[in-house]
C-alpha cells in the first residue's frame, strides 16, 4: 500500500526549501524508473552504490511487505532518494539496547543528480535527513523508542557519525567490514530535534 | 496510517509467560511483539519458499544447526 504525503528539501539552485513528495511504500514501477534514471548516471563514477539495483531490493519488498519497507522522496517527477528498511529480526548492538528491536536501514541512496560526488552541482539537499528521520518516525511508531541501526559505506561514514551523530560501532567484519552505526533512543530523539 | 483491527488471541498460561517475558526483555508491548513475531515469519517464509535455508550460527564456533519451519 502506498501513502503519500508533504516533505521539505532544500533546493540548492533556487536557495530556498521546496514542497516534495514523501512516499510510504513506493511501488515496483517507480522503483524500476527510478533505477533507470540512476543508472544511466551512476554506471560510470566512483559512487560506491553505482552497483546497487533497487529492481533487486524492491523483491526484498514484494515477497515480505511486512519485514522489509521502501520510501522515497519525488519532485520535479523524478525520485530524489530511496531507502529500504527492514522492520523485524535486526537488534541493538549499543551495550545499553542490546538485544532491543531496532529499524534497520539496509540501503540509502539519493539520486545521482543531488550527489557531490556526481555531478559539480547538485540540486536538492536533505535526503538523507528526511529519510533518517522517517526510519526514526517508524520506529517511534513501532515502539522501538527511535532506535534504528545501519552499515555504511565508506563514502557516508562521516555522515552518519557527524551530522547524524550516531554511535560508530567499528567495522563489522560480519558485513563486508563496513563500520555499523546506531542510535539510541536519546540520540534519535535529538536527531529529530535537529 | 493504515486502519487497524483488534483481535483476541487464546493463549495457556505457558504462552502468556513466554509472551509477557518476551516483553519485558524487548521492552514492547504485547501487540508489538506479536508484530515483530509475524513480520519475521513471513520473512522466513518468503525465504524458504524460494529455496533458501534457515541457519543459526554460533559467534564463537562457527557451528551452524539447521532451523525447520512449518
Amino acid at each position: 500500500m502506498t501513502e503519500r504525503s508533504v516533505a521539505y528539501l532544500y533546493h540548492r539552485q533556487n536557495k530556498k526549501e521546496v514542497e516534495v513528495v514523501f512516499i510510504d511504500g513506493v511501488d515496483r514501477t517507480d522503483v524500476a524508473k527510478a533505477q533507470e534514471s540512476w543508472h544511466k548516471l551512476l554506471k560510470d563514477t566512483k559512487s560506491e552504490h553505482a552497483h546497487w539495483n533497487w529492481n533487486e531490493k524492491y523483491q526484498l519488498v514484494a515477497e515480505a511487505p511486512l519485514a522489509y519497507r521502501i520510501f522515497g522522496l519525488e519532485a520535479e517527477g523524478q525520485m530524489q532518494g530511496l531507502m529500504l528498511v527492514w522492520t523485524a529480526g535486526k537488534f541493538c548492538r549499543i551495550e545499553s539496547q542490546k538485544g532491543k528491536p531496532l529499524i534497520y536501514i539496509d540501503y540509502l541512496a539519493t539520486a545521482p543528480w543531488n550527489s557531490a560526488d556526481v555531478i559539480a552541482e547538485p540540486i536538492y539537499a536533505g535526503v538523507g535527513k528526511v529519510l533518517i528521520r522517517a526510519a526514526v518516525q517508524l520506529s517511534l511508531e513501532d515502539e522501538l523508542q527511535g532506535r534504528i541501526g545501519l552499515h555504511s559505506l565508506p563514502q557516508a561514514e562521516s555522515y552518519y557519525r557527524d551530522n547524524c551523530k550516531m554511535t560508530d560501532l567499528g567495522q563489522d567484519k560480519a558485513y563486508y567490514g563496513l563500520r555499523y552505526f546506531e542510535t539510541t533512543p536519546e540520540q534519535s530523539a535529538s536527531f529529530i530535534r535537529g | 496510517m493504515a486502519d487497524k483491527k483488534t483481535m483476541t488471541l487464546n493463549m495457556t498460561d505457558a504462552e502468556m509467560e513466554a509472551l509477557e517475558e518476551l516483553c519485558r526483555r524487548k521492552d514492547l508491548s504485547k501487540t508489538a511483539v506479536m508484530k515483530q513475531a509475524l513480520r519475521l515469519y513471513q520473512l522466513i517464509n518468503a525465504r524458504l519458499d524460494v529455496g533458501e535455508k534457515l541457519f543459526f550460527e554460533h559467534e564463537l564456533t562457527n557451528k551452524k544447526s539447521e532451523l525447520t519451519i512449518l
